[in-house]
């Protein structure tokens, strides 16, 4: 009786040692931060699957296309998909890519395409856009400050949670488009560019 | 009861295991979150005091002088740590490393501004040496006159950098000086021709190519400022080459420009956009670097006059990367002049002054404007920029511009 309690006992201690082993390895395993940006992204995919499995709901959004008349840019409404962050804002820019439904023009060359998009924790959106937008032969000032404007502002101005947006060109940073804005730095929304 | 002596046994050892593996892995590096550290060791010669800096991994790195600092810049690290030995030295004052947003400073002072040094480096293991050397007589700190203050480059090419270190030390007027017969207080025009080689620019409907135009018109501007032979023209490029963006701000930082003027012909998509426009810099400043740059503005002047300064604030420094911070009233005053003579002029659409955060501009350390002439991407505009008679009315509206400026800014 006496030899069972004390092996009782120790089989207790045992556990707790065991279960203070499990959260160490626990915290150890997940503790990094650094890390999530990516499992994020990486996760978007299988959300989004989930999403169309249940059930569609549709989403407002509004994008920034160049107006002829004035050269500013105007907005037009667009509906997407409701789902998380990461799979919004591509559509947002896959919108902007495959150009206005009115009587706008649209901005950035038809033949982008679209590689990557995250935002991270603390709001900056990474768009990942293909060569192809480096290779416009209108990029003066104008044509490249609307090809990046009509971007930055249709994201900031959809998602509260983008503040900032990097574009990188074939997974790289690069200086600029054409010669003219400087891509190094993330870039806050101007909406100057946009008509009143 | 032995076997449970046993078990304790190992479950204590496997604890200690495991402790040791996660002090391990988290104090010291391996994946993501790896601290470099760089030693720093000074040593003084007869010759020159030598500072010596190692780091485990390759580091990417920048060498800046800078007044009595000597900067070291090392880009794009999540972290880094300083391992330093105190030393006593006859050159150097202090060793310290600073953050800025996009970099770690080692920021090395020393007693007196005239020095000169020379460095190597060797990668992996990354080691930089640098020889410091007072100029002779110089030991005792001088008021030097502002003429001296280098104005390096805040650029980040590598090419570049050689230039600086090249320079670095000289008194600026030696090796900048284009010739015996520059006054000293004659202004220094620089003239940037926008693209060049195989960045060809926008291009218009009849096959014209921005470059083309940019260079002709440039050196149309530079004939008719030169004619009057009141100011120096230095140009970014006189031949059809590639010239890198941060080799231009180099150009007129080390030629301490006291205007640059960045020649361009738009391009949109829209065939009907027409018209000149004229930008100066805005900033894409995030948070903590608008503060900064307002700390600027509101304690304006001349940035070399600031780093004159004796008491020299770290914070100055970092500035390099962002020059044209410093100049933006100037810059879009100049705008305003040479937009007005723009339309005044060519009658052509007025598309007013505007602001964009263009590359060329970033770290050009004087007042610096962008023109857009007009359309290539616009048939009519097109035709007007290809000839000679309109190229001459664009240069003598943007040599009034300037003129206008320098009046303005003239001192009696």
């Amino acid at each position: 009786m006496k030899k069972n309690k004390s092996k009782n006992k120790k089989l207790r201690i045992l556990l707790v040692l065991l279960v203070i082993l499990a959260v160490l390895v626990m915290v150890f395993l997940f503790g990094s931060r650094k890390e999530k940006i990516k499992h994020e992204s990486h996760s978007a995919g299988a959300d989004q699957v989930a999403g169309k499995k249940a059930e569609i709901t549709m989403k407002q959004v509004t994008l920034f296309f160049l107006s002829d008349n004035d050269g500013l840019l105007h907005p037009e409404e667009r509906e997407i998909p409701e789902s998380d962050i990461n799979s919004e804002a591509r559509a947002v820019v896959e919108e902007l890519i495959r150009g206005p439904q009115t009587g706008l023009m649209a901005v950035i060359p038809g033949n982008t395409r679209l590689r990557q998009l995250f935002v991270t924790t603390d709001g900056l959106a990474y768009v990942d856009l293909s060569r192809q937008v480096t290779e416009a032969n209108f990029y003066g000032s104008s044509g490249e400050m609307a090809v990046v404007y009509s971007i930055v502002d249709s994201l900031a101005y959809n998602f509260k949670s983008i503040k900032k947006v990097s574009l990188l060109i074939e997974g790289n940073e690069r200086e600029t488009l054409g010669g003219h804005v400087d891509l190094s730095n993330p870039f806050l929304p101007d909406y100057s560019l946009i008509a009143r | 009861m032995k076997r449970f002596i046993k078990l304790y046994l190992a479950i204590i050892a496997a604890l200690i295991l495991f402790s040791g593996q996660v002090s391990h892995l988290t104090g010291a590096p391996a994946g993501a979150k790896a601290i470099p550290v760089i030693k720093v060791s000074v040593e003084d010669s007869s010759e020159a005091t030598r500072v010596r800096i190692s780091g485990g991994s390759n580091l990417d790195y920048n060498l800046k002088k800078s007044s009595e600092s000597l900067v070291v810049t090392f880009r794009a690290l999540s972290g880094l740590k300083l391992e330093k030995n105190a030393f006593t030295s006859q050159v150097i004052k202090s060793i310290d490393l600073a953050k800025s947003p996009e970099a770690y400073l080692l920021i090395i002072k020393t007693i007196s501004p005239d020095f000169s040094y020379t460095s190597s480096a060797r990668k992996n293991p990354f080691e930089l040496n640098l020889n410091l050397k007072l100029k002779s007589g110089t030991a005792a700190r001088e008021t030097k006159p502002a003429e001296t203050v280098p104005k390096n480059p805040p650029v980040k090419g590598k090419e570049v950098d050689r230039s600086v270190v090249n320079q670095a030390g000289e008194p600026a007027s030696r090796v900048l000086d284009a010739g015996p017969f520059r006054k000293k207080d004659m202004k220094t025009i620089v003239i940037d021709p926008g693209h060049g080689g195989i960045e060809i620019g926008a291009k218009g409907n009849y096959g014209t190519l921005e470059k083309d135009v940019t260079l002709a018109v440039a050196k149309k501007l530079k004939e008719r400022i030169e004619g009057e032979l009141k100011y120096r023209v230095v140009m970014t490029r006189d031949s059809d080459v590639v010239v890198a963006l941060d080799r231009r701000a180099a150009v007129a930082n080390n030629n301490k420009a006291d205007l640059f003027i960045s020649i361009h012909a738009n391009g949109s998509r829209r065939n009907n956009a027409r018209g000149s426009e004229t930008y100066f810099l805005s900033l894409n400043a995030t948070d903590e670097e608008s503060r900064r740059l307002a700390y600027f503005e509101n304690n304006s002047g001349e940035l070399e006059n600031r780093l004159g300064e004796q008491d020299f604030d770290d914070l100055k420094l970092i500035l390099w990367d962002m020059a044209q911070s410093a100049y933006l009233k100037q810059s879009s005053q100049l705008a305003e002049f040479v937009q007005g003579q723009l339309n005044q002029l060519l009658n052509t659409q007025n598309r007013g002054i505007k602001q964009a955060p263009f590359k060329v501009l970033t770290g050009v350390a004087c007042p610096a404007i962008l023109v857009e002439v007009a359309f290539i991407t616009n048939p009519d505009e097109e035709k007007k920029l290809r000839s000679e008679e309109f190229q001459s009315q664009v240069a003598e509206a943007l040599f009034g511009g300037l003129n206008e400026y320098f009046r303005l800014y003239e001192k009696p």
